[in-house]
């Protein structure tokens, strides 16, 4: 023990670990990229540099040991100053986008790759949920916002300036939120008893209400107008935004306790004094309420009006004006001058004029806007101004005196300046002049305000706005805040919103007495710090996808107010435009270590702008996705690839700031002896190795739960990242047989299955030949009759290795308790042969492997099936000189696992190779007598039997008699060997024999030695241990042992079906079945040969299948019950080394019924007593394993008997896995 | 007619000279009737500047020829067969005769060189003659133990002369603490300093000492391994170190129980590097051994404790296993004799640059720059004004003309913000531009990081990025002290040598030359009138007599002017290639 001191603290540490270990150990966060606990320190980020006393230079922790006395700083300026360099330095070289252009363009930045994401898996309400973190108004504003994100969006430089519908899809689902039953209401804090004054009822007021009301505050609208909605209401008309949307979406406010007071008008009939009697604090969100003329002499005629006061009349009054026969002319290029000029359509006018100073490019209204009011007939005078306006001797409106306008140098905004051109005036005749060219705010309320607060001043800035201090947006008056045009003059709804998110966050700190600050800036890298992005940066990457445009009213059917956009007419066209967004944003936002410490020491981009990396992004793997800009060089997927998964496939090419991560020999990581494994990514601290995903995967934030991983055999401890059920992805947790977290691909990618959109989640029954969708009663009573109607034993019950222990345990249980039959047993093991049951005793532990000195594979495809176990021997051979020994079958080949062995031998066959090695060592006497007496039973007879075979013969059917021998001496000789097979691959028989090889070394329970069975699936071993076979009960103990059937009957309280010593598998193959019963297994859809499979299966005349989908056993049914998955249950596996593990549901269930549910429903019909908790049938059936009841014992075998008749493991989930997500 | 003895220098740098045609027409004479020599080869000479070198000798003395062509041989020839006289106007360097290589042999003492032009590297018997292998016999037959040989290596005070200086006993006694089943001598001839050929020499020069040397830390240290890293830019070393071995293999020096000795096995092979930089960082060079990129690791854990394939190992340069024969034999104090208090012996310098006497000195450690400038080096060509010298190539930095006082030794020199690093000495005059020179070393650094660490990989580009915007006359306000800030973090947060010293050029430049740099910003001149952005091509008005030569040269057809009369250059469309300068006959292009 040496001892050491971190910023003043003294700390005991083991000679030889580094910095970085011992402050983790001691909860003392030092930041770093580069190092990977998996892996040796490697020390490229230098972001975990710490300053140590004595030395001159920082050091890296990561690969700095400590010493004694070693007085070491992780938090010091100087430190600090070197990590934001460094962070600096990477983010200037990070060509990329950490959230998309859409995002940052909104002023309230809304996060619209998340919520087009959600979208895209039809999740609406958690897309609007999204939406509202920033904007309570996703139905308006999915109708008139002025959307910045969709001027910003990049499919603008793809698809001929038709950016993605943002809007449109916001307003999709919003409009399918709006209009169920079940809106999305966000939740709410306890009250605090604060009181709010909020001053106008237009989206500013509204939307501070929001955000204040879900903190638990009571807020108040104070509204001037007989109606809320503001400018909502008053200035936009209804063919763009109908009332009822508006009163529906107010409606989502109010319902969470907000008041709305109409018609009280602050300064006017409702004076500050009594708000600063009754409430903490106010906020005003008045708007910009008053219309200005056009300026020019003779504007006080009769007949001319300002746009915004005409408008506002309009629906003040509910009285449509009357422009028959009359024209109009509107002045103005924005959105209020065409809400003026198609409004005067829609009355009816003859002629409608829009006089605009600059060209239709300049126009600041929204593009489709000009575009439908030309359709509704109305016409532009471009580069036109009106100089006066003439009127008639009793003030009424004649006509009105334009001049030519012409284009000059451009002005402060960047437009060219309009001038006129003179001697180009001419006189339009006109009966009405709406100007839209401006509003002013008007603070009516400031004597009022004034005189009745005791403390600071309302005051006017010099534009006649309300001033406020710009971070927090406080007035002069403590706790009176202010938000909206009110502050800025006339804006956007989506602006008024951004700043009603301050104010009211501002007024939430004010209210809780916390000092009002900002959040911290987050860090974003942007594209757009490096260059301008231009068409080049997308033409050819990607698929142009044009815009779907929104069907709208027929031009001739518009003279009235009715909405004139229809909304998406279905989900498939919102979907198809999902399908535009090019997720600019990273996929790894939420989860990226390097953005979390740029924010957290404040990095900045554009410090140190220089050249830069622009390498195209590599899609060529069908899983994993290369972005060489995000890279940092950190090398965690090039020495995890190496290292753990032992391919090697990853390397890093060029020099200095140009180096860059790629497959070997610069080719496809498909081609190269990449595995697929997806270690890469899990290593990866940032965005550059990601999953190639089949969906958008937003970002979101997901939710979380650790499970086992329902495919291989290992039980692999994973997280699964889901939104509302939806996989997101899988990442690997620390688990029992997986600490450090690696997992194999199934259980990295097979998820991808559990977001299929073909999950049955009722009942069916076939009904005249068809499938027909029926409650599960019906199906359970049919169930329940069809069993009785046959002889017990023609019942026959499949369950699925797949399947939890507590459903399989329910399973044989139904069958012998319930339908008094014995036939109980599982696709998985069908027809592979005797031989299996003893496989897992005593194996060696996976654990143990680093302390091997050899281990000898009889498995062919260690890197795929049983990855995580090939990652540990990779590692143990790296590190430990573990020495690997491959041994292929036949014509096996797989060069992928070749090359991550010291030696590969072709035998003719497993079966025969490890018999010639029995018969030599016995022959020899080379066994271990000692061991074999004490341990091991049947030996002399086992012996006998063996060695009265012919030794040549063997030999013969084997390889080489020298190969033979080699092996069963080093393997004999060695103390620390071990034998690793797959199930899948050999033969009952040949496990046996392994296992007699094992017992004749004296290997079997000795630490590092013996064997190492691996099964295929998940919850193989459940099926053994739960007793779903017909010759063994749970326990793994023979069935025909009448003291068993003694003590099932009494633990089950019933009669159990009694032994009649046929094997399921014959009974089948001898249609002696008449009905089937299958759980959870595939076996038309896995089989080899289906035709045979499903000709066996056709035989009997009623089948029953369980399954999440529609599989092809499931097709030939007669009754289709829908399978409930282990994330939505719970439940337990036991691995394949015998390991129980329990895990939590995390997922609701998509079927009323679970499972057990089912088969309990079922067990109620035969009147047996069910259970339903987890923990309570595991409990029951743990009754039965003493563990105890499996021997070493030597057994004789006569042939191989491998017949393999069915692949996956007999499960759909595995099959999709291996037809989707394998590449070989 | 006197026999007289004709040796070639045939080191790489006399062979690009022209010196294997030398050789050729003197194996062809040899058969003429009317010569009689005995001809040899040796290797570099050390007077680089004039090559091709041939030095005849008989009984009467030696005379050392300088810039020997087919030509000038036969004349030389002739001279000594005829007249049997030395021809002196081509005479470079006797004992007798005041020549201009006169100061520049006497001032050196050859210790790692002893052997350097004497000797025919690839003639074992020439070798053996001089003493090669008597060192390693020594310690046997003596039965000096392991201690006491790095005792004496110790106590010779030998740094290491790859750069850094570490005491080269010292390496060896951590070296030899770390037990393991097997041990490497590594000999570091990675000579990657743009500027620096001194390893290179001595490999074609010498190669048997610098086998003898790492032969004597195997048996000191216990190694059984041993591995020359060297470029593979050096054929002509690696053809004459692969000789050498087989040579020493075949007479027992190497391979198994050698020098008679029961147990004492050791081997060299010869690994070719592709000729990356860093891979002269010795964690880089291991890996690089080990067939993967060349890349360094932390230390430690030092090569000492896990080196090559982890095992113990211990890395020397070219240049110290060369001196390590000579301390054996001559005794440690013979070696510290020479130096000063902290650093003993000889070093080796390439001088290049703007100096007279181009080529390899091995000094004494003690001297100063102006006396290996001046003395040695006879001054600045076209006697110039000596503006700097940069010290350690790329990791080094300058010492400027008014330190030319300074010691050449280690810690002198650190002093001065240059080091020692492996001995190349570049040397700058008044028409060097101080801003170039460093984004001239700095380019260098940024080509040759191997990318792995942060700090290196970008930020050093980062500084040359900033390095060429001053050079282009973009400089701002700022840029001097967003070099510094940046160089110290780079220093101070690199991984390993390369990116700890790669601002040093532009560090130590901004230290002396401060002004350059703010001409270049401020100013956006050039002082030394080097960078193109920030100089104008100008017609003297009062010198051009209108010979119309400048507009001829010129490729962009920038100047103008009728004949007889004054030109003019446009210098919208001059691309200051500098032809009209070095072109005209009148001296009447004028730089502003």
């Amino acid at each position: 023990m040496i001892k050491i001191t971190i910023n003043n603290q003294e700390f005991e540490a083991t000679k030889g670990e580094s910095i970085y270990d011992v402050a983790k150990r001691n909860n003392i966060s030092i930041p770093t990229l580069c190092h990977d606990e998996r892996l040796e320190p490697y020390s490229s980020c230098y972001v975990c540099v710490v300053e140590i006393d004595g030395m001159k230079n920082l050091q890296p922790s990561c690969s700095t040991r400590v010493m004694e006395g070693m007085k070491i700083h992780t938090e010091n300026d100087r430190v600090k100053r070197a990590r934001k360099t460094a962070l600096d330095l990477l983010m200037s070289n990070h060509y990329a986008d950490c959230v998309g252009p859409c995002k940052i363009a909104c002023p309230a930045h809304v996060d619209v790759q998340g919520y087009i994401s959600l979208i895209e898996k039809k999740q609406y309400t958690e897309a609007i949920a999204l939406i509202k973190q920033k904007n309570p108004l996703p139905a308006i504003c999915g109708r008139v916002c002025v959307r910045p994100c969709e001027f910003n969006c990049r499919r603008n430089l793809l698809d001929e300036g038709a950016g993605v519908g943002v809007d449109y899809l916001k307003r999709f689902a919003a409009d399918i939120d709006l209009n169920s039953d079940n809106r999305f209401m966000p939740e709410k804090n306890s009250a605090t008893g604060k009181k709010v004054a909020i001053i106008g009822a237009g989206p500013g007021g509204l939307s501070a209400a929001f955000w204040l009301q879900q903190k638990g505050h009571q807020c108040d609208i104070y509204e001037a107008m007989p109606k809320p909605g503001g400018w909502l209401r008053y200035g936009i008309p209804e063919y763009r935004l109908p009332n009822d949307v508006l009163d529906k979406e107010i409606e989502t406010i109010t319902d969470l306790g907000v008041n709305i007071y109409c018609n009280k008008k602050l300064g006017d009939n409702l004076s500050y004094a009594e708000l600063k009697n009754n409430y903490n604090s106010v906020i005003l969100t008045i708007g910009s309420q008053k219309g200005t003329l056009l300026g020019t002499e003779g504007e006080d005629a009769e007949g001319v009006y300002s746009g915004i006061d005409f408008l506002k009349n309009m629906e003040a009054t509910g009285q449509r004006a009357d422009f028959r026969g009359k024209t109009v002319v509107v002045v103005g290029g924005g959105n209020t001058a065409m809400d003026c000029c198609r409004t005067s359509i829609r009355c009816k006018a003859d002629k409608v004029y829009v006089v605009y100073r600059r060209t239709e490019k300049e126009m600041p209204a929204n593009p489709i806007e000009i575009h439908e009011s030309k359709i509704e007939g109305v016409e532009y005078l471009f580069l036109t101004n009106p100089v006066r306006v003439n009127k008639t001797i009793d003030g009424k409106l004649e006509s009105v005196r334009l001049i030519k306008m012409a284009l000059g140098e451009p002005d402060a905004s960047g437009r060219r300046r309009p001038v006129e051109v003179p001697g180009s005036e001419f006189d339009l005749k006109t009966d009405f002049i709406l100007a839209a060219i401006g509003q002013k705010t008007e603070v009516n309320f400031l004597d009022d305000m004034n005189s009745h607060t005791a403390e600071g001043e309302l005051k006017i800035n010099k534009w006649g706005d309300i001033d406020v201090d710009p971070l927090t947006l406080q007035t002069g008056i403590p706790g009176v805040f202010a938000a909206g045009d009110g502050v800025s003059g006339p804006a956007t709804i989506i602006e008024a919103i951004a700043q009603a998110q301050t104010a009211s966050r501002s007024c939430h700190q004010y209210l809780m007495g916390e000092e009002m600050s900002l959040d911290p800036e987050e860090f974003v890298s942007r594209k757009d710090h490096f260059s301008k992005l231009n068409e080049s940066d997308f033409k050819g990457h990607f698929e142009l996808q044009f815009r779907k445009e929104m069907p709208v009213l027929d031009a001739s059917g518009r003279l009235n107010f009715k909405e004139v956009e229809l909304g998406y007419d279905n989900e498939e066209t919102a979907l198809q435009e999902t399908g535009r967004c090019l997720e600019c944003g990273c996929s790894e936002f939420f989860s990226c270590d390097l953005q979390k410490y740029a924010t957290q020491y404040g990095a900045d981009q554009k410090k140190y702008s220089g050249m830069y990396n622009n390498i195209p992004v590599d899609f060529r793997h069908p899983l994993i996705e290369i972005d060489n800009n995000k890279c940092i060089l950190c090398a965690r997927c090039v020495r995890i690839c190496r290292d753990i998964a032992g391919a090697n496939a990853l390397g890093l090419v060029k020099r200095g700031v140009e180096t860059a991560i790629a497959p070997s020999m610069g080719d496809s990581l498909s081609h190269t002896h990449c595995d697929s494994c997806g270690l890469c990514i899990s290593a990866c601290p940032t965005g550059a190795i990601t999953e190639n995903f089949p969906f958008k995967p937003g970002p979101v934030r997901t939710d979380m739960f650790q499970t086992i991983s329902p495919f291989g055999g290992l039980g692999e401890k994973t997280t699964i990242h889901h939104k509302n059920d939806f996989i997101f992805k899988t990442t690997g947790a620390s688990g029992f047989v997986n600490p450090d977290t690696n997992i194999d691909p199934l259980a990295k990618f097979g998820y991808r299955f559990f977001n299929t959109s073909e999950r049955i989640t009722r009942p069916m029954i076939r009904k005249d030949g068809k499938l027909t969708k029926v409650s599960f009663e019906e199906a359970i009573s049919f169930i329940a009759e069809n069993i009785k109607k046959v002889k017990p034993e023609e019942n026959a019950f499949f369950a699925g290795a797949r399947l939890t222990n507590e459903e399989q345990y329910l399973i044989q249980k139904l069958a012998r308790a319930g339908a008094k039959s014995n036939a109980v047993h599982s696709f998985h093991y069908l027809f592979s042969g005797k031989g299996y049951i003893h496989n897992s005793l005593k194996n060696a532990a996976l654990s143990d492997i680093p302390q091997a000195a050899s281990v000898y594979l009889f498995t062919s495809r260690l890197n795929y099936d049983n990855a995580g176990l090939g990652y540990t021997i990779n590692n143990a051979r790296r590190k430990n000189k573990l020495k690997v020994h491959l041994y292929l079958e036949n014509n096996t080949n797989n060069v992928k696992l070749q090359h991550k062995c010291d030696e590969v031998h072709h035998v003719k066959s497993y079966y025969y190779f490890v018999k010639a090695a029995n018969h030599y060592l016995l022959s020899q006497g080379k066994e271990n007598m000692m061991y074999i007496e004490h341990h091991c039973k049947n030996f002399e007879e086992y012996k006998k039997q063996l060695l009265s075979e012919n030794y040549n013969a063997l030999v013969e059917k084997a390889g080489s008699r020298e190969m033979i021998e080699k092996f069963a001496d080093a393997y004999n000789m060695q103390m620390n060997s071990i034998l690793v097979f797959a199930e899948k691959e050999i033969s009952g028989n040949t496990a046996t024999e392994i296992r007699n090889l094992a017992m004749i070394t004296g290997k079997p329970g000795k630490i590092a030695s013996g064997i190492i069975a691996l099964k295929e699936k998940n919850n193989a071993q459940g099926l053994l241990d739960m007793g779903a076979f017909c010759c063994i009960a749970p326990g793994t103990v023979k069935y025909d042992d009448p003291e068993v059937l003694a003590k099932l009957s009494n633990v089950w309280k019933v009669p159990v079906a009694s032994f009649d010593g046929i094997c399921t598998a014959d009974k089948l193959q001898q249609a002696q079945l008449k009905n089937l019963l299958i759980f959870g297994e595939d076996p038309v859809g896995c089989a080899i040969d289906k035709q045979m499979v499903k000709a066996m299966l056709q035989q009997s005349k009623f089948i029953v299948v369980q399954d999440y989908i529609l599989t092809e056993t499931a097709a030939l049914a007669d009754v289709v019950l829908p399978a409930s998955s282990p994330f939505e249950t719970g439940g337990s596996f036991t691995n394949s080394q015998r390991s129980i593990q329990s895990f939590e549901a995390g997922m609701k269930p998509m079927t009323e019924m679970s499972n057990i549910a089912q088969i309990n429903a079922l067990m109620k019909q035969f009147g047996i007593k069910t259970i339903s908790e987890n923990e309570a049938i595991l409990g029951e059936a743990s009754a039965f394993l003493n563990g105890n009841s499996l021997v070493l014992e030597f057994l004789s075998t006569d042939s191989d008997n491998y017949q393999p008749v069915f692949r996956y493991g007999c499960d759909v989930a595995m099959k999709y896995y291996y037809e989707n997500c394998f590449l070989e | 007619m006197e026999k007289i003895k004709i040796t070639v220098g045939l080191g790489s740098c006399g062979i690009a000279a022209g010196a294997g045609k030398t050789y050729d027409k003197l194996i062809e004479w040899q058969q003429d009737v009317n010569y009689n020599f005995e001809l040899a080869k040796t290797s570099c000479i050390g007077m680089c500047f004039n090559e091709p070198l041939v030095e005849v000798s008989s009984n009467q003395g030696s005379w050392l020829y300088g810039a020997v062509d087919e030509k000038r041989m036969q004349e030389i020839l002739n001279y000594h067969s005829i007249k049997n006289e030395p021809l002196t106007k081509y005479v470079v360097y006797s004992e007798n005769l005041d020549t201009p290589g006169k100061t520049y042999f006497d001032g050196q003492v050859k210790i790692a060189l002893r052997n350097c032009g004497y000797i025919d590297p690839e003639n074992m018997n020439e070798a053996e003659a001089s003493g090669a292998y008597n060192a390693i016999k020594k310690i046997v037959s003596e039965k000096l133990s392991a201690d006491t040989v790095i005792q004496m290596v110790l106590d010779s005070g030998l740094r290491g002369r790859g750069g850094a200086g570490f005491p080269t006993g010292k390496k060896w006694q951590f070296a030899k603490s770390y037990s393991g089943d097997e041990k490497y001598v590594i000999c570091n001839a990675d000579e990657g300093d743009p500027g620096a050929f001194m390893d290179r020499s001595l490999l074609e020069g010498d190669p048997h000492s610098v086998l003898e040397g790492m032969i004597i830390c195997a048996y000191s240290i216990g190694a059984t391994g041993g591995v020359i890293y060297c470029r593979a830019e050096y054929p002509l070393a690696i053809i004459r170190l692969n000789i050498a071995i087989e040579q020493s293999r075949s007479k027992g020096y190497l391979g198994k129980n050698i020098f008679g000795l029961q147990g004492f096995n050791f081997d060299i092979y010869v690994k070719e590097g592709a000729g990356a930089f860093v891979c002269g960082e010795e964690t880089a060079l291991i890996a690089s051994i080990e067939g993967k990129r060349g890349m360094p690791n932390k230390r430690p854990p030092f090569p000492a404790e896990a080196g090559l394939w982890g095992k113990p190992t211990n890395i020397n340069n070219v240049e110290t296993w060369a001196n390590i024969p000579w301390i054996i034999n001559n005794g440690p104090e013979k070696y510290a004799a020479y130096g000063t208090e902290k650093s003993k012996g000889t070093k080796v310098f390439a001088l290049t640059g703007k100096i007279k006497n181009g080529g390899l000195v091995e000094v004494p450690m003690g001297i100063t720059v102006n006396e290996i400038i001046f003395k040695l080096g006879g001054g600045i060509i076209g006697d110039k004004q000596f503006k700097a010298v940069q010290l350690g190539g790329p990791s080094g930095g300058c010492i400027p003309a008014h330190l030319g006082e300074t010691l050449i030794d280690y810690d002198s020199v650190q002093a001065t913000g240059a080091i020692m690093g492996s001995g190349g000495m570049v040397v700058m005059d008044e028409t060097t531009c101080m801003v170039d020179i460093a984004r001239f070393f700095l380019d260098f650094t940024v080509k040759e990081s191997c990318g792995k660490c942060t700090f290196c990989r970008i930020g050093t580009k980062r500084m040359l990025e900033i390095l060429e915007r001053i050079c282009d006359g973009q400089g701002a306000d700022g840029d001097i002290e967003k070099l510094e800030e940046l160089g110290h973090q780079i220093i101070e947060n690199s991984l390993c040598g390369l990116g700890q010293t790669a601002p040093n050029p532009v560090l130590s430049t901004i230290r002396y030359f401060r002004n350059e740099y703010e001409a270049h910003i401020y100013d956006k001149k050039c002082p030394a009138k080097v960078c193109k952005k920030l100089i104008t091509y100008m017609v003297d008005e009062e010198k051009c007599t209108g010979c119309t030569i400048c507009a001829v040269k010129c490729p962009t057809k920038a100047i103008s002017g009728e004949k007889k009369k004054t030109h003019f250059v446009h210098q919208e469309l001059c691309i200051k290639c500098g032809a009209c300068f070095s072109n005209c006959n009148f001296d009447a292009i004028r730089l502003v």
